[in-house]
């Protein structure tokens, strides 16, 4: 605004003129920029507190996952123990499934197929409090904002909307409770405003006492006659592996790359992870095996795969972003 | 009668009218009419909510209405009082009823097209199987998505969802 007034006062020939409203539009961008800016920093602040009270706090509730029709309902329960966090979920509708979640590693039950997969837990995963320049970016990328609160499992929320500037990446709208930020709504919107995903719960307890009881497996130990499925060996060290995706939208950097050993594949699995801040989307490189192999788009809610072969390798490429994005990803690996 | 009540309904009546068609107002058909005759206003109108000073002028004129004390029988008197009161209480079903009627009239409507749109946007027609959705790969990225940290362990029910389809060992 500053600059807004001598340019003003000293536009008096028609150059000079000209010269002053440039100047103005100039600042007047910068100006909104800045606002831009600040509410875009203002959301993702609550989206930090949403991760940090994801993780510190004790909660249990039902929540509800909806996607492409579908509605399936859980129970949620997590437990902070010292530093240890552990982590249960069990499917309601359906067969009794479960997934226990603790540091150290992933743990899904399937009783019906008698089957454990256990998966090491290579990655905290922390939100990463963004920088001035990743904040820019993401106000380049999405129109952040707040908007008035609402209630959501008897809770009042803050709620935050992050609409795309461009549609190869979907709309977010977030309900953190008020009072200790935790998440108690997501939902994704595609290009046409229509809801592609969402998760809420519908009661929840917050800082309530959890028990070690409630985030115990319902099996102490696998019976006989169920298989175990170990995962990946040991931790995956990031390592350059050679590939690169060319057309990522605007936005994406690359935060991981690496090998991991996976369940069936003889050879590593090269994995690299891409995110605009809000979002990730995994490249996976293995060599072709077999020769069947299903390409093209898979779709469930806001997850999107594209499988494409290149060349003697196969390409998957996954994340919460919509089919073109992960199209057009897929379609751009090669070799470095 | 029911052009009074008409009358009533649209103001057109003065003091003294009013506490007569009250007092008219206490047949059973008559009170039929009043309610009818709101509804159908209510559907006409798009639905608005009764005029809340009629309702209270009404209740209040019933109320004050002069019971006949007769010296003969203390059984008529409590007979009457008991008329009275039920001819209160059906007032107030009949406002009660009448508006429950205009606001669900008011709610209903938008609440369940809201409610439809957002069943019918979670869309059944992007509906399609994942067959062969590697799960190793999900959970793998679910570990480093932002969304998992941001909702916590939420977006694992797209893990469970998928894995469904485990095949037997």
């Amino acid at each position: 605004m500053i600059v807004m007034i001598p340019s003003l006062q000293c536009g008096a020939g028609p150059t000079r003129g000209k010269s002053a409203r440039s100047i103005m539009v100039a600042a007047l961008g910068a100006v909104m920029a800045f606002a831009a800016d600040a509410r875009a920093e203002d959301a993702t602040r609550w989206l930090e507190r949403a991760a940090q009270a994801a993780k510190t706090l004790n909660y249990a509730g039902t929540i509800v996952y909806q996607h492409n029709g579908h509605v399936e309902t859980s129970r949620l329960v997590h437990m902070l123990e010292g530093s240890q966090e552990q982590e249960k979920l069990v499917s309601l509708d359906g067969p009794p499934r479960e997934v226990i979640r603790s540091s150290a590693e992933v743990r899904c039950y399937f009783p019906d197929a008698k089957v454990i997969r256990i998966e090491p837990k290579t990655f905290r995963n922390v939100f990463p409090s963004l920088s001035v320049e990743q904040l820019r970016n993401l106000s380049q990328y999405y129109e952040a904002r707040t908007v008035v609160s609402e209630r959501v499992a008897g809770h009042w929320t803050q709620v935050m909307v992050f609409e795309p500037k461009d549609s190869l990446r979907y709309g977010h709208k977030f309900w953190a409770d008020a009072n200790t930020g935790l998440l108690l709504k997501a939902r994704l919107v595609d290009d046409h405003g229509e809801v592609v995903e969402q998760f809420a719960f519908t009661d929840v307890a917050i800082n309530e006492k959890v028990d070690r009881d409630m985030v115990k497996p319902s099996w102490a130990a696998a019976p006989p006659d169920w298989q175990i499925k170990q995962g990946s060996f040991g931790e995956m060290l990031p390592k350059e592996t050679g590939w690169s995706a060319s057309r990522l939208p605007g936005g994406f950097q690359k935060i991981m790359e690496g090998y991991r050993t996976l369940r069936g594949k003889r050879d590593p699995v090269a994995h690299l992870v891409y995110s605009d801040g809000l979002v990730a989307i995994s490249v996976f490189v293995e060599p072709l095996s077999g020769p069947s192999v299903q390409t093209g788009l898979a779709q469930q809610g806001g997850l999107n795969v594209f499988t494409t072969k290149q060349d003697d390798y196969l390409v998957t490429v996954l994340g919460e972003a919509p089919p073109a994005a992960v199209r057009q990803i897929a379609q751009s690996v090669a070799r470095r | 009668m029911n052009e009074n009540i008409s009358r009533l309904m649209d103001g057109e009546v003065d003091a003294q009218e009013f506490d007569r068609i009250c007092g008219e107002m206490k047949a059973p058909a008559a009170m039929e009419t009043w309610v009818c005759y709101h509804v159908i206003g209510e559907q006409l109108r798009g639905a608005h909510g009764v005029s809340t000073r009629f309702s209270t002028r009404f209740c209040a004129a019933l109320a004050a209405e002069p019971t006949v004390l007769a010296p003969s029988a203390r059984r008529a008197r409590s007979t009457q009082i008991a008329t009275a009161a039920w001819a209160v209480a059906a007032t107030l079903a009949a406002v009660t009823v009448v508006g429950w009627t205009a606001f669900s009239m008011v709610d209903a409507p938008p609440t369940a097209v809201a409610r439809a749109r957002e069943a019918a946007t979670i869309r059944a027609a992007q509906a399609k199987p994942m067959p062969d959705l590697p799960a190793d790969y999900l959970i793998a990225h679910q570990e480093y998505s932002p969304s998992t940290a941001i909702q916590g362990m939420a977006p694992y029910m797209r893990a469970v969802v998928v894995t469904g389809n485990e095949p037997r060992p």
